[in-house]
C-alpha cells in the first residue's frame, strides 16, 4: 500500500567538517582572450556542504516533478541540533520551501554536533504518518510504514559509519516500542491522529563524501540487513564532485525510473541560424514506459541504456492521443542544459514528437511519444494493436440507419453543459442537476418534434424553460409566446409554414393534428420542469391555452388573455368552463398523424367537477386517512 | 481481451475414448474441438469482436489460425490438424508468448486458453524441471486458462495439477502492472470424459472469463443501454487503497473541447456499442405527451412505423446522437464511473478508416487527479453566468522545473553560464543596470540557499575587475554602479541575508546628462 520510497529523509551533516572545500575547482575565465594585465579569477571550489546540498535538492527535483503527490520528501540538517526544514505536509513538498529553509540554515558554522542529531530526528520522523496515511480509517491501519533516510555525511573509518548504523537501528527500535506503546490505547480513544506510527522497515543509505584528494577509510558496502529486516543499511563512497551524479544514479532503482537518450535533435544555433546540429538530451521518466522495448530484447541488450531517434514531425501529429495506454510523466536529466530547455520549450508550446528505435537495417518503427499536457511533459508507448480496433460501424448498429437525429441542437446543449474548474464540493451533482433538467424532454429526432423546429417562433420559451428558475419577466416572456401561438391558430396558420422549406414537407398532417402535436409537445417540455412555482405558473397558462385550443374561434378569446395575464396564483382552469379540455388525455403522434378520430369530448375528472371553480384537490381522501390514524 | 488457444495436438491427444455402447471413433482431440467449438460459437453471440488465435503444439508449436474475429476460419482448422509427438508446455507457452507479444504490444491483457491431455509428460523430476523453465510471467498482462481433457480421476491429472496451478499462478504475476492487478486464471477440469462433459466445462468457463459488459449510459434523463467491448477489468494496484470496479451506470458529468481534455491517462479504453431496446418501445409510444414523457433514449415517435420497429438500426439511439454531437463539436463527455472514478466518453476513428468512427470510453486512473491539467475532476462543474472561472488547463500550484526555475548547478556548465550572464549584462552598462541587479539577486538568492558564499566572493571580485578594465570613454555611473555591487556582494552585513535585495546605486549622474 505504501511502498518505501513513499516517504524519503535526507539527513545532511552541517557540521564544520562539511565547511571545508571539495578541492574541485571551477573555473570562470573561460574566456582568455581579454588582452595583456587582465588578471585571472582564482578558480572557485564549492564546500561540501554545498555540493550536497545540490545533489540531494537535484533528488528531489526529479522526484517531484514526476510525482506531485505521493512521494514525500523531508530534510533533517543535522549539527549540534537537528534541524527539521519541512514536515510531511503536502505544502511543505516542494523545492521553494526547501529551499527556503536552508537559506535559514546558512553556511556551515563552527561548533561541536555530529551526524546523530540528524539521524535520529529523521527516524522519528519516518514514524509520523503522512497525510495520506493519516488519512486511513483507523480499521485499515494495518499497512506498512516503510521509509527510506538518505544520509550524506563524512566519516572516519568503516567503524564509525557501522555505530553510525547501530545507533540508527536502536533509535529505531526505541522508537517502534514506543509507537506500539502508545498504540493500544489510543485505538480505543483518540485514535484518529496518533502520535507516531510503527516503522515496519527502514532502508538507510549512507553516503560518505570526501573532498577530492583527501585519504578515506571509509568503503562501499552492499545493502545488509539489520535487526532482522527491520533496517537494511547500504554504505556508499563519493567524493563531492560525483555526489550529484551519484545521487542522480540512485534515485532510479528508488522510484522505479529510467532513463532514455533522446538523440539526433536538430537545433538551431544561435551563431548559424541556417544550419542545425544534433543534441542528445536525456530524459528521465518511470522505467515502465521501457517496458515494451525490453520486451523484446534479449537480456544482454535490457542492460544497455535507451537510446531513441528523434523523428522530425511532419505536419499535425496526432500527440499523445496516438498512443493507446498510460503516459508517463517526464523531466530532463539535465534541466539547466541549453539543448534540455529547447527540448522542453518545443513540447510545452504545445508540439509533440515521435521517438523511433535506431535499426542498422533500416526500416523505422515509432516507439514512443513526447507530449505536453498541463504544462507537464510526457511520455507513451506506441506499438501493438488494441483489442478495441477495427470496431463494427455505428451506422450498421443500434440507431445507425436514422439520419435526422438533432445533432445540431445536441451540439447546442453540449457548449451550455461545458465543464469548468470550479472549486468546492457538488460540482459534479450540479452539473448532473443541469443536464438533467436540460433534457426532460429532448426529442431525439428531427421527425419526433415540431416545437423544436419552429425556431424563432418558439423563442425564448424553449431556452427559458430549462433553467432552474425563472423570473417574472422570463415567464412573460414565455406568455407572449404562447399567446403569439394561440394568435397564429386562431388565424388558421399551419405551423409548419414556419418550418424551413426542406423540412416543410413532412408535417403534411391536418392543421387541427399539427396543432394538437404543439400545444402537446410544449405541455410535456413544461410539465417536466413543473417542480418550481414559475414553471407552474407557466404551466397553468399553457394549459389553459391548450383548453381554448379546441374550443370555438372567438368564444373564449377574452377568458385565454386573461388567463394568460393573470397572476401566476390564479386557480387552474378558472372561467374556463373546463369540459373541453383534452389535457389528461395523452396521445400518440402516431395515432395524431393517422388521424385516428378520438371522442371530441371525454367525462371530465371528476375532482374537478366536484371542485367546480376551486382547485381540484387530488387524492383528497389520503389526508383523512392520515388524521384518521392519529 | 483478445485470446490464445493453446491446443495441445501430441499422440496421446489421439488416444480413444471407449464409449460402452458407439462405435464412434472419439479420440481427446474431438473432445478438445468440440470444446474449441463451444468456445467460438459462446463468443460469436455474446463477444464477437474477440480476437481469437489457435496455437497448436507438441514438441514444436505452430501457429495454425492467427488472430482473427472469422471465427469459421478456426472451426474449419479444427479437423485438418495433424498430430504430432510429445507435450512440450514450456516451448509451446514460449511461443504463445512470442506471437502475442508482436501481435498485441506489452499493455493489452491478453488470455490463453491451455487445452492439453492432462499429463505433464514427464516424472516428479521433469515436472518441476518444466516449472523451472515456464517463460512466465510474460511481460504483458496475461491470464491462463487450463482444461485438461481428462477424466477427472485420472492419476496422471494428479500428477500434472501442481504443473497448471503453476502456469495458471504465474501468468497473473506479470511484471507489467500499468493496467493494475488482474484476476488470475483458473483451471477447468471436465467431470467426465465425455463431450457433454467437455462442453458444459467450456460453457463454464466462458460465463466466468467471458463475461460480456452490460452498462447504461445516461446523460440526464436521455439514456440507452450500451455494451462496453473489451469488458472493462476492476482497477487496483500498489497506489489504490480499494479496487474499483465500473458501475453499470454511467452517468455523463459534462463535456469539454477535445482539446482541453488532451489525453489523460487512461487505463484502459473501450468501445460503447449501443444496444437494442426490447420491450421499451411499446410503452414509449404509449407515452408521449404525457406526464413522463421520452424517459428512454429510444424515443419512437413520428413516422416510424410498425415494421421499423423490429429493425432496431431504424430505432433511434442516444448514442448515435451522442456520437454525431461529439464528432461534430469536436468535444468529449466527461462521465462518472463510480464513486472517485471517472472516464471520458470520445467519437474515435483509426487512422486508416476515417469512415468507421465509435464512441470510445476511456477509463482513467481512479481519484481525482487523473488529468492534472483538468483540475480535480470532482470539482469540474458547470459555469453560472455571475462567477469567472479558471480556464483550461489548470496550473498546479508547483511549478515544473522544466520551466527554469532553479539553480541546478550541481553540472559546472550551469553555474558556468549563470555567472557568464551576469558578467555579460555587467559589461553593457549603464543600459543593463536593472538586468545586471536581476541577475544578481537571483545568484545570490541560490548562493544563499546552497551556503555557496565562495561564489559571492569570486563575482564580487569579477565585478572589481571590470570596473578596473573599463575604458576611459565610459560613463562614470558604470564603474560606480560596479564598485557599488561589488562592494554589496561582500558586504558582511548583509551578504547572506536573504531578505536583502540588492539595490541599484541611486545616481543622478543621469539625471544631469539628460538635462544637457
Amino acid at each position: 500500500m505504501f511502498p518505501t520510497n513513499h516517504k524519503t529523509i535526507f539527513v545532511l551533516d552541517h557540521t564544520p567538517y562539511f565547511g571545508i572545500s571539495s578541492d574541485n575547482p571551477i573555473d570562470f575565465d573561460v574566456s582568455k582572450s581579454r588582452g595583456p594585465g587582465y588578471v585571472p579569477l582564482p578558480p572557485v571550489c564549492k564546500s561540501l556542504w554545498t555540493c550536497s546540498v545540490e545533489a540531494a535538492v537535484e533528488y528531489c527535483r526529479i522526484v517531484w516533478d514526476l510525482f506531485p503527490e505521493g512521494k514525500l520528501i523531508r530534510f533533517v540538517v543535522s549539527d549540534s541540533a537537528a534541524h527539521i526544514l519541512n514536515t510531511w505536509a503536502v505544502a511543505q513538498q516542494n523545492l521553494t520551501h526547501i529551499l527556503n529553509g536552508l537559506c535559514l540554515v546558512g553556511p556551515v558554522r563552527r561548533g561541536a554536533g555530529g551526524d546523530v542529531v540528524g539521524l535520529c530526528a529523521a527516524i522519528e520522523a519516518l514514524g509520523e504518518p503522512s497525510p495520506a496515511q493519516s488519512s486511513r480509517p483507523t480499521t485499515e491501519r494495518h499497512f506498512q510504514n516503510r521509509g527510506r533516510i538518505i544520509c550524506i555525511t563524512s566519516a572516519r573509518d568503516d567503524d564509525s559509519i557501522r555505530s553510525l548504523a547501530e545507533i540508527a537501528l536502536n533509535a529505531l527500535v526505541q522508537q517502534n516500542k514506543k509507537a506500539s506503546l502508545v498504540q493500544p490505547s489510543s485505538s480505543t480513544e483518540a485514535s484518529a491522529n496518533p502520535e507516531s506510527l510503527v516503522v515496519h522497515h527502514c532502508h538507510l543509505v549512507i553516503v560518505n563524501v570526501t573532498p577530492e584528494k583527501a585519504e578515506t577509510r571509509v568503503n562501499n558496502q552492499p545493502l545488509t540487513e539489520m535487526g532482522s529486516g527491520l533496517m537494511s543499511v547500504e554504505v556508499i563512497v563519493s567524493r563531492a564532485s560525483a555526489l550529484a551524479n551519484l545521487l542522480g544514479r540512485l534515485v532510479l532503482p528508488h522510484y522505479k525510473l529510467a532513463i532514455t537518450t533522446v538523440t539526433g535533435i536538430p537545433m538551431k544555433e544561435e551563431q548559424n541560424a541556417s544550419s542545425s546540429a544534433n543534441y542528445d538530451v536525456e530524459i528521465i521518466h518511470a522505467a515502465e514506459a521501457h517496458a515494451g522495448l525490453r520486451a523484446a530484447q534479449t537480456a544482454a541488450e535490457a542492460l544497455e541504456s535507451v537510446v531513441l531517434r528523434w523523428w522530425t514531425p511532419r505536419g499535425a501529429e496526432g500527440g499523445a492521443g496516438s498512443c493507446s495506454g498510460p503516459l508517463w510523466r517526464v523531466t530532463p536529466a539535465d534541466v539547466a542544459s541549453r539543448p534540455s530547455a529547447c527540448l522542453v520549450n518545443f513540447l510545452l508550446n504545445g508540439r509533440s514528437v515521435t521517438l523511433e528505435v535506431p535499426r542498422k537495417g533500416g526500416g523505422r518503427a515509432a516507439s514512443h511519444v513526447l507530449a505536453a499536457q498541463g504544462g507537464e511533459l510526457w511520455i507513451g508507448a506506441l506499438g501493438g494493436r488494441a483489442p478495441y480496433e477495427d470496431p463494427p460501424a455505428l451506422s450498421e448498429g443500434v440507431g445507425g440507419r436514422v439520419t435526422d437525429y438533432r445533432i445540431k441542437e445536441f451540439g447546442a446543449l453540449m457548449q451550455q453543459n461545458k465543464l469548468h474548474p470550479l472549486r468546492g464540493a457538488g460540482a459534479n451533482s450540479r452539473a448532473r442537476a443541469r443536464l438533467q433538467r436540460h433534457t426532460t424532454y429532448w426529442p431525439l429526432t428531427i421527425s419526433s418534434t415540431l416545437i423544436f423546429n419552429l425556431g424563432s417562433i418558439m423563442e425564448p420559451l424553449t431556452r427559458l424553460v430549462v433553467q432552474e428558475s425563472l423570473t417574472d419577466e422570463e415567464v412573460d416572456a414565455c406568455r407572449g409566446v404562447l399567446l403569439s401561438l394561440l394568435g397564429m391558430e386562431s388565424r388558421h396558420e399551419l405551423p409548419s409554414a414556419q418550418l424551413p422549406s426542406n423540412m416543410r414537407g413532412k408535417w403534411s398532417g391536418r392543421r387541427e393534428e399539427q396543432w394538437r402535436q404543439v400545444w402537446g409537445e410544449l405541455e410535456a417540455l413544461v410539465r417536466a420542469h413543473a417542480a418550481a412555482p414559475a414553471h407552474r405558473a407557466l404551466l397553468r397558462t399553457l394549459l389553459d391555452c391548450r383548453a381554448h385550443n379546441h374550443a370555438p374561434d372567438g368564444e373564449s378569446r377574452a377568458t385565454v388573455i386573461r388567463a394568460t395575464t393573470d397572476s401566476p396564483l390564479s386557480p387552474v382552469g378558472a372561467g374556463n368552463g373546463a369540459s373541453n379540455s383534452d389535457v389528461w388525455a395523452p396521445r400518440n403522434v402516431l395515432e395524431t398523424l393517422l388521424g385516428a378520430p378520438r371522442p371530441p369530448r371525454r367525462p371530465d375528472f371528476a375532482g374537478r367537477m366536484a371542485a367546480g371553480n376551486r382547485i381540484a384537490t387530488l387524492y383528497p381522501h389520503l389526508q383523512q386517512d392520515v388524521e384518521a390514524q392519529h | 481481451m483478445p485470446t490464445a488457444i493453446l491446443l495441445d495436438i501430441s499422440l496421446s491427444m489421439s488416444r480413444p475414448i471407449p464409449i460402452p455402447d458407439s462405435t464412434e471413433n472419439i479420440t481427446r482431440l474431438t473432445l478438445a474441438s468440440a470444446a474449441i467449438n463451444t468456445f467460438l460459437d459462446y463468443l460469436s453471440v455474446h463477444a464477437k469482436l474477440e480476437y481469437v488465435a489457435l496455437v497448436t503444439f507438441s514438441s514444436m508449436y505452430e501457429v495454425a489460425v492467427p488472430f482473427t474475429r472469422d471465427y469459421e476460419s478456426i472451426k474449419v482448422k479444427l479437423p485438418q490438424l495433424e498430430e504430432g509427438d510429445k507435450t512440450c508446455i514450456e516451448t509451446a507457452l514460449l511461443g504463445v508468448n512470442q506471437l502475442i507479444l508482436g501481435e498485441w504490444g506489452y499493455q493489452t491483457l491478453v488470455q490463453t486458453i491451455l487445452i492439453t491431455d492432462g499429463s505433464c509428460g514427464a516424472g516428479a523430476i521433469g515436472r518441476n524441471r518444466i516449472i523451472q523453465a515456464l517463460p512466465l510471467p510474460p511481460s504483458f498482462p496475461s491470464k491462463i486458462h487450463v482444461l485438461p481433457i481428462v477424466s477427472p480421476h485420472d492419476s496422471s491429472l494428479q500428477h500434472a495439477m501442481p504443473l497448471y496451478q503453476k502456469i495458471v499462478d504465474l501468468a497473473g504475476n506479470t511484471a507489467n502492472n500499468s493496467t493494475g492487478s488482474i484476476n488470475r486464471g483458473a483451471i477447468y477440469c471436465p467431470d467426465q470424459l465425455s463431450v457433454s462433459g467437455v462442453v458444459s466445462t467450456m460453457n463454464k468457463l466462458c460465463e466466468q472469463q467471458y463475461q460480456e459488459f452490460w452498462c447504461t449510459l445516461k446523460c440526464g434523463k436521455l439514456e440507452t443501454r450500451v455494451q462496453l467491448f473489451p469488458a472493462p477489468q476492476p482497477a487496483s494496484h500498489e497506489g489504490l487503497a480499494a479496487t474499483y470496479t465500473i458501475s453499470n451506470q454511467i452517468h455523463v458529468i459534462g463535456f469539454l473541447q477535445q482539446q482541453d481534455l488532451g489525453t489523460p491517462i487512461a487505463i484502459s479504453k473501450h468501445l460503447i456499442i449501443p444496444q437494442a431496446q426490447s420491450g421499451n418501445n411499446t410503452t414509449n409510444r404509449e407515452n408521449f405527451g404525457s406526464k413522463t414523457p421520452t424517459k428512454e433514449g429510444s424515443s419512437t415517435e413520428g413516422t416510424t412505423t410498425d415494421e421499423d420497429m423490429s429493425d432496431p438500426s431504424k430505432v433511434p439511439n442516444f448514442c448515435v446522437l451522442l456520437h454525431g454531437a461529439l464528432k461534430v463539436e469536436g468535444m468529449a463527455a466527461i462521465v462518472q464511473l463510480g464513486p472517485d472514478w471517472w472516464g471520458t466518453v470520445s467519437a474515435w476513428c483509426e487512422a486508416s478508416r476515417a469512415r468507421r468512427s465509435c464512441l470510445l470510453l476511456g477509463v482513467l486512473r481512479p481519484g481525482a487527479s487523473a488529468a492534472p491539467w483538468l483540475g480535480a475532476l470532482d470539482q469540474l462543474g458547470p459555469a453560472d453566468d455571475a462567477t469567472t472561472t479558471e480556464a483550461f488547463p489548470v496550473r498546479s500550484w508547483r511549478s515544473y522545473s522544466g520551466g527554469g526555475s532553479g539553480c541546478a548547478w550541481a553540472r559546472p556548465h550551469a553555474l558556468l553560464a549563470d555567472v557568464q550572464k551576469v558578467l555579460r549584462h555587467a559589461r553593457k552598462l549603464p543600459d543593463k543596470t536593472q538586468h545586471l541587479y536581476k541577475e544578481l539577486n537571483r545568484l545570490r538568492r541560490a548562493a544563499i540557499s546552497l551556503g555557496f558564499s565562495e561564489l559571492l566572493t569570486c563575482v564580487g571580485s569579477a565585478l572589481e575587475r571590470e570596473c578596473a578594465s573599463l575604458p576611459s570613454s565610459a560613463p562614470p555611473e558604470c564603474a560606480l554602479q560596479l564598485a557599488h555591487a561589488a562592494a554589496a556582494l561582500r558586504d558582511p552585513r548583509t551578504a547572506l541575508d536573504i531578505k536583502h535585495t540588492l539595490q541599484p546605486l541611486a545616481t543622478n549622474f543621469t539625471v544631469t546628462s539628460m538635462s544637457h
